[in-house]
């Protein structure tokens, strides 16, 4: 009986924990959204799948190198501190790096190294690569990405909200419509006579 | 099965073999005899599988029209779903394996989709090597509490691909060192199923997950000096082969000693491949310095198994005069000195390797011969014959020659077997 007892608490324990962790990842991630701090990534979206999350856009950022210098040697897979702060149109533009994370009045980012080269040059792999979307939708967003290439007048990026050098990526925008709209919006286009 | 054995009463009552008292209490046995639950607990499984893996490919489809407050309400109704089931099992039918296991396979495939939910709604990078990593770890402890061999066997499943993810499918890669460590995780269990549930199916489907998922992930140790892996899987197979001659292995049908078979398969499968010329060039060529040898992770491996199976042959044979052994055991001694001897001579490895399979090949006839066993006997013949063949492509030799020693050997294939056959019927008569 006692045996029987002991196993249904270490059951319930398990099923505790079960829940604890998906609850502490999403308690995490929605301080962050509604505390946090937003910041644009200038993007270049394509379509990808993943076997158990579905169709994602994968994101490649333009502000994703820095001239780090020579002397110090970063290895791939590093985990690296971005500093970062906007330019006029409130982009993300990155300020220095750094192993140790920078006072608190400095936005920054954990990230990793994804490459380094002898003379300085470091590739920065951020936290945020991967937006899920709809699986008829994956498609349509990197056509409608395409689309928007040659009017130079629309900037596509990802809006990022940041705290504490944690990041999440809150959507995809393109001439600062979400993607998932301009999808909408193309089909309704297409439907219409 | 009962309905054949009722079906034939009448011809058996007709022909005096049995008695009808006889026929009719066979009878009253099948009557009384309970319903078998064996097929209702397989579809019972395969349903609960079926149905978790079904609410994966739900979630990935990624509802666009469900906010994000609804589909975080869905990981948790999800993983509630399955842990009620899992509780109402534990409380209302501790007894119904079919049950446990369903609401168990669930369950685990449940916090697999609760964990994918939440990487679409915050759109968490994670690569496929995290993502299934968090998931066997928050389910291992499922296998013990409920407790649930399909969570085991599903466990194994998913540690494996870990371990491929991280180091074959995954650029650049890492060597997945966890993997070990997670499949010690499960040793306990599967330990205790054999001691207590020696015959069940699952048992023996976890006799060839084990064995596989090992000789799966052996190869992601492989780094920079892969050369020695030869001799580290050669001492993995011969361990395998080795405990699949374990009394309680060996009792079992050979359908269900995934030790035996896989051991026994894959020491002839590698040495079938290194009897080409390919490798051992390449290997001779090598200029290793020692300390990078010797320092290596293949090395390592290689080394603890050779010495693992060293160990698990004498406890098995010690009594046994050597040449009573079957060569599938120690094959590995002979193979590690004949892949030393190849650093210096690529022809005499090559010459060694091709003589220890003819060597496998001839036991394994006298063998059949012995215990009047075609089975055995044709299987060694189809060691030669392979070999034969693999000489076929690379030797030097005329065609007239290989095409007369082809004709002698399928000649000499036909008299074994015709010669053994009339042995057999005449023993019989």
């Amino acid at each position: 009986m006692i045996n029987r007892k002991l196993s249904l608490s270490m059951l319930v324990a398990v099923f505790l924990v079960q829940l604890y962790v998906p609850a502490s990842m999403i308690a995490e991630r929605e301080e962050i959204l509604n505390t946090g701090k937003a910041y644009k990534f200038k993007t270049a979206p394509v379509d990808p799948n993943d076997p158990f999350r579905g169709k994602y856009i994968a994101l490649q950022f333009a502000e994703n190198e820095f001239f780090a210098g020579p002397k110090q040697a970063w290895q791939y897979n590093e985990p690296v501190y971005v500093h970062l702060s906007a330019d006029a149109e409130g982009c993300a533009t990155i300020q220095g790096v750094s192993r140790e994370a920078p006072g608190e009045d400095t936005t920054y980012i954990k990230a990793a190294i994804d490459h380094a080269l002898d003379n300085g040059l470091i590739g920065i792999a951020y936290p945020f690569d991967r937006y899920y979307l709809e699986e008829s939708k994956a498609y349509e967003a990197e056509e409608s990405y395409r689309a928007s290439l040659p009017n130079t007048t629309q900037t596509t990026y990802a809006l990022v909200m940041i705290k504490a050098g944690d990041a999440v990526l809150k959507d995809v925008m393109i001439g600062d419509v979400s993607i998932k709209e301009v999808v909408e919006k193309n089909r309704r286009e297409q439907d219409s006579p | 099965m009962a309905k054949n054995v009722l079906h034939e009463l009448p011809a058996l009552v007709e022909a005096g073999v049995i008695s009808e008292e006889v026929a009719g209490r066979i009878r009253q046995y099948y009557q009384q005899r309970e319903p078998s639950h064996r097929l209702f607990t397989v579809f019972s499984m395969l349903g609960a599988l079926l149905a978790g893996l079904g609410v994966i490919l739900l979630v990935a489809h990624n509802w666009d029209e469900l906010t994000r407050l609804v589909k975080t309400g869905l990981v948790f109704l999800l993983l509630l779903t399955g842990q009620a089931a899992c509780l109402y099992v534990r409380l209302r039918k501790p007894g119904s394996t079919s049950w446990r296991e369903s609401a168990a396979a669930f369950l685990f495939l449940a916090v697999g989709a609760s964990i994918a939910l939440i990487s679409q709604i915050y759109h968490i990078p994670g690569n496929l090597t995290a993502f299934i990593l968090t998931w066997m770890l928050l389910c291992l402890p499922l296998v013990y509490t409920m407790p649930s061999s399909v969570v085991s066997m599903l466990y194994i499943i998913g540690i494996t691909c870990y371990a491929c993810e991280r180091s074959y499918w995954s650029y650049p890669s890492a060597t997945a060192y966890l993997y070990w460590g997670l499949l010690l995780g499960v040793v306990p269990y599967y330990y205790a199923l054999c001691r207590r549930k020696a015959d069940s199916p699952l048992t023996a489907l976890h006799h060839w997950l084990v064995p596989l998922s090992v000789v799966t992930a052996l190869g992601t140790l492989s780094r920079t000096t892969e050369e020695l892996m030869m001799v580290a899987y050669m001492s993995l197979f011969a361990l395998l082969y080795l405990a699949g001659n374990i009394p309680f292995l060996k009792e079992q049908k050979t359908a269900n000693n995934g030790y035996l078979v896989t051991g026994a398969a894959g020491t002839l499968i590698l040495l079938l491949i290194l009897s080409f010329h390919g490798f051992w060039q390449h290997w001779h060529e090598q200029d290793f310095a020692p300390a990078r040898l010797f320092g290596s992770v293949e090395f390592v491996a290689a080394f603890v198994l050779s010495l693992l199976a060293g160990v698990f042959l004498y406890r098995l044979y010690r009594d046994k005069p050597w040449y009573t052994i079957d060569p599938a055991a120690y094959v590995f001694i002979l193979f590690a000195a004949t892949f030393a001897l190849g650093v210096s001579s690529a022809g005499a490895a090559i010459l060694l390797v091709n003589l220890l399979v003819l060597l496998l090949g001839t036991y394994t006839v006298v063998q059949g011969a012995g215990r009047q066993d075609l089975k055995l006997l044709n299987y060694g013949l189809l060691i030669i014959l392979v070999l034969a063949v693999c000489r076929f492509f690379d030797t030097d030799l005329s065609f007239a020659l290989r095409g007369s020693l082809f004709v002698l050997a399928g000649t000499g294939f036909f008299l074994i077997n015709y010669s053994m056959f009339r042995k057999i019927k005449a023993n019989k008569s």
